[in-house]
């Protein structure tokens, strides 16, 4: 197991470096670049905003001085656009901020989703089970840009409960909505996975072993059921739990929440190159580790399962 | 500007104010002071630098007009007042001027500010290290060397600003400029405390390094969500101050924008959503303001040599631009008051007259009938033309009309096409289309920072007209004292030749709360200052 873990992890760097040659090229293949704007710059002083980044050099050696920063120093680089602020500067302000209302929504989502699911499979054909139904597809088919506003109109303007946006470091009143908008779709796809699955392994020949040895239903399922019926929601959950911490645009924009989610998207926009950059490693690092952790999670979970 | 003038002016407020401040009421109005003087606003975006010399938007700007005093600021109709500069006097015909600097001026750490910061400041804007994105703004200013040490070409201590001593700066343009002390109100002309950002480099604007000498200093920056900046107790004027902590929230969306205001957690919100404003007015006729925004909308059409040749037919030109209903473009589409435009200056530009515009006089029935009568004249049928824009609600909206507008009227066929706004201005400067959107702003309250933009060797005239004679008469117009009549023939050598289709002309509509006062409605440039807000008692 240990040294399947240490080949994973040693493929993973090559696999980083391919990403970044990749979204380097993608970007600089982007038309127009971090310093155009609406008024077109005197070439003196687009010369010298050039020679201060780097961008007067050719393609292949800013490439390189940008990994050397990176993997020596562990220095993302000055925002092109942010021009107050470095890229290590933004992603340590934004990213505790994303994985707060991340993790949360995570934990929302499997915890309300398996329930649900579970519930509706073990229910079948009930009122429960087409209550969980129409509930998941509800929350699915409800995007997050809709969800939103509606939130704020009823927990803000109607209620007075809960504030409109901002974060304040966190507090529990300005995490709620963030949470609720984020976490219900991705709720909905753990319902429906854990739904199917389930009713697939309900209809296996051991389960009806176990309840015809006269186990009590709770811990067939709890005891037998479950665990095999998780697999394919695992597989879901990892790349689902990435997404989740690095942040939604949606979240972040109507909520003021000051996470990394929105920076990315303002980055492509702006051509903030290295904020691009350094969100796209963040990204890709936190993708390929979670897969890892969701593979070693499936041995745990299926023993038939050896690396 | 009369020196005398400045002098009592301030005089006077520093003696009224102190006085009448202490019994929580306002020093000039005599109003009831409300207990809580914090002012929250939205900002749509997080600012990419507070940094004077390197501000090249609005959000930055407003903020470091708050951090920072320049030379002069303004008031709330727009007009220059003292800042750190009590007077100033021009000699050597325009081209000289010498600014006293008011000796109780402070930095926030207790230094005083003195005419070596600005010489310090201005020569940071124009060094090449620095790499000022507003550079180019220090070019316009005509100071003696600017563009050389731009470029590289000589040393920024070349530069031709001059402490005498510590309160006098001396300043030399190369050519005559009447309005140059109107642009040291701009952030890129405004001081720097040179200790704190040798000592900090780019790190110098972190709430916990800056120093600044404006009426307040940044506390708390936290990315995309709020910034703060409370006032600062070393001010000269720090007495006359009200507001005590403005916090700006970044709210990306105009609907959440406006929930927020209707929450209470936001004062002012001016990102309205699109075609909103005359419902909010009738739901808040004391909240919501219309103002102009020296912004002009323009449709430019692409007169490269290997363009459209239909397009190069004025007569064709200007059948486009007749048949466009501008009313029904501001009154059902915009609907925050805008103004049909006929002319490119923005109407509201300090001191500017319109000039009379034959079309614009006409109804839109006499335009359309002008308008089918010169494509019939010219000759064309079945044009097909290619209009391009960024993409946006409303800039959809408008171009659709116009489209529709064209066939119906002319039988022009037109091609969308929209384009994410970097890619855009790619392809605009290229010259990749027939028609292309456009709208340029003010960059200063004067008509020529509009009509210099189709000047021949001006790098945005995207459309590439190019005319001598209105050259000329540009040219001629930065120096002279009443340059008006050469701005009215300008416009009208634009209209005569159709250079553009104005489409209108823009307005700022916004949202905010009632018992914030002080908010200079008049200032055109929509230059604010904390310093001049305050909150009555409800």
């Amino acid at each position: 197991m240990l040294s399947y873990i240490f080949r994973r992890l040693a493929v993973a760097i090559p696999t980083l470096l391919v990403l970044v040659v990749f979204s380097y090229l993608v970007m600089y293949a982007a038309p127009g670049g971090p310093f155009d704007t609406e008024r077109a710059l005197p070439q003196e002083v687009m010369a010298n905003l050039e020679a201060k980044f780097g961008l007067d050099k050719p393609l292949v050696v800013q490439m390189a001085n940008y990994v050397w920063n990176v993997v020596v120093h562990f220095d993302f680089g000055p925002s092109y656009y942010y021009k107050d602020q470095t890229v290590n500067d933004i992603i340590a302000q934004g990213f505790p901020v994303t994985l707060t209302y991340g993790f949360w929504s995570f934990v929302v989502a499997v915890v309300v989703g398996m329930s649900l699911g579970v519930c509706a499979a073990v229910y079948h054909n009930s009122w429960l089970d087409y209550l969980a139904v129409g509930v998941s597809i509800g929350a699915q088919v409800l995007p997050n840009f809709v969800m939103a506003p509606i939130l704020v109109l009823v927990f803000t303007l109607w209620l007075g409960w809960l504030p409109g946006g901002g974060w304040q470091g966190g507090q529990w009143q300005y995490v709620v909505m963030p949470v609720i908008a984020l976490s219900t779709s991705f709720m909905a796809s753990i319902a429906r996975l854990t739904r199917s699955s389930m009713l697939e392994v309900l209809n296996a020949n051991y389960i009806r072993t176990a309840r015809a040895k006269g186990l009590p239903m709770r811990k067939v399922i709890l005891r037998h059921a479950l665990k095999p019926a998780l697999l394919p929601v695992v597989s879901y959950l990892g790349p689902a739990f990435v997404a989740m911490i690095t942040g939604s645009v949606v979240v972040d924009m109507y909520f003021s929440t000051g996470g990394i989610g929105v920076f990315f998207v303002n980055s492509a926009l702006n051509r903030d190159y290295s904020v691009i950059m350094g969100i796209t490693i963040l990204t890709g690092a936190l993708t390929i580790f979670f897969n890892l952790v969701v593979d070693i999670l499936y041995a745990w979970i299926d023993p038939k399962i050896r690396y | 500007m009369n020196l005398k003038a400045i002098l009592s002016l301030t005089t006077a407020t520093l003696v009224f104010g102190t006085a009448a401040l202490a019994e929580g009421t306002h020093p000039v109005t005599g109003e009831a002071l409300s207990d809580n003087q914090t002012f929250n606003y939205l900002q749509l975006d997080q600012f990419p630098s507070v940094d004077p010399q390197l501000v090249e938007e609005t959000i930055g700007s407003a903020i470091a007009r708050d951090l920072f005093e320049g030379l002069l600021i303004q008031d709330a109709d727009g007009n220059l007042i003292p800042g750190v500069a009590t007077s100033y006097e021009a000699s050597n015909s325009n081209k000289t001027y010498t600014f006293t600097l008011r000796p109780e001026a402070k930095w926030s750490n207790g230094d005083p500010v003195t005419a070596h910061d600005f010489v310090y400041a201005w020569q940071r804007a124009v060094n090449p290290e620095t790499a000022s994105p507003y550079g180019w703004y220090m070019e316009l200013t005509s100071i003696v060397n600017a563009a050389e040490i731009l470029a590289g070409d000589m040393d920024p201590s070349e530069l031709g600003v001059k402490a005498l001593d510590d309160h006098t700066l001396e300043v030399q343009l190369t050519k005559p400029l009447p309005y140059f002390p109107a642009m040291t109100t701009y952030a890129t002309m405004m001081p720097v405390h040179q200790a704190t950002v040798e000592e900090f480099g780019s790190k110098w604007t972190d709430p916990e390094n800056i120093v600044s000498n404006g009426a307040y200093v940044l506390t708390d920056v936290v990315l995309n969500e709020y910034n703060t900046r409370e006032k600062n107790p070393m001010y000269w004027d720090a007495d006359n101050v009200i507001i005590e902590k403005t916090t700006g929230h970044i709210i990306n969306d105009a609907n959440a924008g406006l929930t927020r205001y209707k929450a209470g957690e936001i004062d002012l919100t001016d990102e309205l959503p699109p075609g909103q404003y005359p419902n909010l007015l009738a739901e808040m006729p004391d909240e919501a303001h219309s103002v102009p925004r020296l912004c002009s909308y323009y449709y430019t059409f692409n007169f490269r040599p290997d363009s459209k040749p239909e397009l190069q037919d004025v007569r064709v030109r200007k059948a486009l631009s007749y048949a466009i209903d501008r009313n029904v473009i501001v009154d059902q589409i915009l609907k925050g008051g805008q103004w049909p435009a006929y002319n490119f200056a923005h109407r509201a530009t300090a001191g500017f007259e319109m000039p009379e515009i034959d079309y614009a006089g006409w109804t839109q029935a006499e335009r359309d009938a002008k308008a089918k009568e010169l494509m019939e004249e010219a000759g064309v049928e079945d044009l097909e033309v290619k209009l391009i824009y960024n993409t946006s609600e409303s800039h959809k909206a408008i171009a659709t009309i116009v489209s529709q507008m064209w066939k119906q009227k002319l039988g022009v066929e037109t091609t969308l096409e929209n384009y994410e706004w970097k890619t855009y201005l790619g392809i605009r400067k290229d010259g990749k289309f027939d028609v292309a959107r456009g709208a340029w702003c003010a960059d200063y309250n004067e008509a020529s920072t509009f009509l210099d933009l189709l000047t021949s060797n001006n790098g945005n005239n995207d459309g590439k007209w190019s005319n001598a004679e209105y050259d000329d008469l540009i040219e001629a117009s930065t120096t002279s004292d009443n340059p008006n009549e050469m701005y009215t023939k300008a416009e009208k050598i634009l209209a005569d030749d159709m250079a553009l289709a104005p489409i209108y002309h823009y307005t700022n509509a916004f949202l905010l709360k009632p018992d914030v006062k002080g908010w200079p409605y008049n200032n055109a440039e929509r230059n604010w200052y904390s310093k001049d807000l305050y909150r009555v008692a409800e």
